[in-house]
């Protein structure tokens, strides 16, 4: 038993420095910032969520995970900012293992801008308290508390405010703004975070096409302005081909496919190419 | 409504009537009352035959003077201070205790002791607390509102972590997974997310707490009631019920100011609209 957890360990570690090692020889532009090898994941000690799964997400990606519900895909989202940790496999975030119990990952937290498919916003409160919420971790105890925030900070809301469409409305309560509004709440909350990477879970599912491609339009302005990496979940195939330039689609836990969109052509890293029929087809079929 | 549906309800409300089960539960509990009604002296006929007596009251009601309508209403706002502050010193010192008693906030160490204290300040009724008080500080309000916190404290700590407790979850997980400090995670989510309930729970504990401090000048703890029970000593019955009526003027008077408070701020934080009647 111990042996085998030194061994995982030591394989964990090689994994590390191997990946340090290859970075170094690239460019910064192309450095990975999330990379997963091998990993398992399972909410009880019976049915594996996820099943050997390996990703390598660049920064400045915008990259899609697309699979129906059920396939693991939230998982895979959770297992980046630390909300879970695999039972099988590494993930890496910056080199580090995501665990809210690692005191390391726990400092660069705050950089992760996570919006959880229920956007997870304090209805009660006004936007811009909500869209603080991102700017926290940056603020002392005592002055958050009494919301003493600095200047510069307020300065930055209205900005994040002005870039995703909801100027005006930042003394608004939350309980009183549409289904497309609150999500960009979500996403300035996120942008608040000055975050390196922006994690969002089937952030437009529930809405209807004009109004997730007027979300779905705000990030890809902010991801380009802010020069961010998006890991982003859909349900829409034709949504993730038309916004990401990388593409995964999950299937009961597992990677079956993985393409590069880039302009008309798509690249498959997996099995060969295939035209965005023959791919929409597979993902019908998934 | 159809006739056919009229002869379906009467055949299912006949049905269940003529069910053996139903009708040996119902004598059964018949029966339990019947006997704990003889047991504890219920008499009837004594109610009946007392019921004269009413129209003494409402004479000596008639010769209520108006000199005594100054009393009245200084004591009863007397009472509704004591009521107000007691319940406001109750509710500050609940809130930090009720997020120590969550259990989705505290270690077992911390909620489960301060859980069994909060549980022993809501076993005796605040005018047991009141008499314990008239001896530490001797008669008057200040007594009866020391009575009045603790109560509070015990009432509104449960009340309050039960619903820290029931919180909507989503907003806790996205703010943990931002990395909020538990202050910061208690300041702009718990507390936000609970309030809705704690403005409710104020008013009811107001409301509730205005009625008790009415009895607890029988122990000499000040208020309204000090000046009830002593006309109902000395026979002036007349005296005691008008005091009454202006009791039940306050409460009703603060029952119609709570409604409007929790349609305007409640309702509205809490489904995002007034209240409105179905029809």
């Amino acid at each position: 038993m111990i042996s085998s957890i030194f061994i995982a360990w030591l394989n964990s570690e090689f994994f590390i420095s191997t990946l340090k090692k290859q970075d170094s020889s690239s460019s910064i532009s192309t450095m990975s910032i999330v990379q997963m090898s091998g990993v398992s994941a399972s909410y009880d000690s019976k049915d594996r969520v996820l099943k050997d799964v390996t990703l390598n997400i660049h920064r400045g990606t915008n990259y899609a995970i697309v699979g129906a519900s059920g396939s693991g895909k939230s998982t895979l989202l959770k297992l980046m900012n630390g909300m879970m940790t695999p039972s099988n496999g590494v993930v890496l975030y910056n080199y580090q293992k995501p665990s809210l119990k690692n005191k390391e990952f726990k400092k660069s937290i705050s950089k992760i801008g996570y919006i959880p498919q229920t956007l997870g916003l304090v209805k009660n409160m006004s936007v811009m308290d909500n869209i603080m919420i991102g700017a926290l971790p940056r603020i002392s105890g005592v002055k958050s508390f009494f919301k003493m925030f600095p200047e510069d900070e307020i300065k930055n809301a209205y900005d994040v405010l002005k870039l995703v469409g909801l100027n005006g409305k930042s003394k608004r309560k939350v309980y009183m703004l549409s289904g497309g509004e609150k999500r960009r709440v979500a996403i300035a909350r996120a942008l608040m975070q000055k975050p390196d990477i922006l994690l969002a879970d089937e952030i437009v599912s529930e809405l209807d096409s004009v109004t997730a491609r007027e979300v779905m339009d705000v990030i890809h302005d902010a991801q380009k302005k802010l020069n961010l990496t998006a890991v982003m979940i859909h349900h829409d195939m034709n949504l993730a081909l038309e916004y990401a330039n990388r593409v995964a689609v999950i299937k009961e836990g597992e990677k079956i496919l993985e393409i590069g969109v880039e302009g008309e052509q798509i690249v498959d890293f997996q099995t060969g190419n295939f035209s965005q029929e023959e791919i929409l087809g597979m993902y019908d079929e998934s | 409504m159809t006739f056919k549906q009229v002869i379906s309800v009467k055949k299912r409300f006949w049905g269940c009537m003529m069910n053996p089960k139903n009708n040996l539960l119902i004598g059964a509990i018949v029966a339990v009352v019947v006997v704990m009604s003889y047991d504890v002296g219920v008499e009837p006929i004594a109610f009946f035959e007392g019921l004269p007596n009413l129209g003494i009251v409402a004479k000596e009601m008639t010769e209520f003077k108006s000199e005594h309508w100054g009393t009245a209403f200084w004591s009863m706002l007397e009472t509704i201070e004591m009521a107000f502050i007691g319940t406001i010193a109750g509710v500050v010192i609940s809130l930090p205790l009720s997020i120590f008693a969550a259990r989705n906030l505290s270690s077992k160490f911390v909620y489960a002791p301060l859980r069994a204290l909060l549980a022993a300040t809501r076993t005796f009724p605040s005018i047991l607390w009141a008499i314990l008080f008239v001896i530490v500080v001797g008669l008057g309000p200040f007594a009866g509102i020391l009575a009045i916190t603790l109560y509070t404290i015990g009432f509104i700590s449960k009340l309050q972590y039960e619903s820290i407790e029931a919180i909507d979850f989503d907003p806790v997980e996205a703010t943990t997974a931002i990395g909020l400090s538990k202050l910061q995670l208690i300041r702009y989510v718990i507390i936000p997310e609970a309030a809705p309930h704690l403005l409710s729970q104020i008013l009811y504990m107001f409301d509730y707490n205005v009625r008790q401090t009415s009895i607890l000048g029988i122990v000499g703890a000040g208020g309204i009631g000090f000046y009830i029970i002593n006309y109902i000593k000395f026979f002036e019955y007349g005296k005691a019920a008008m005091f009454m009526l202006v009791v039940l003027a306050a409460v009703l008077a603060i029952d119609w100011i709570s409604v409007k408070i929790r349609d305007k701020y409640i309702m509205k934080a809490e489904h995002g609209r007034q209240l409105k009647a179905i029809n």
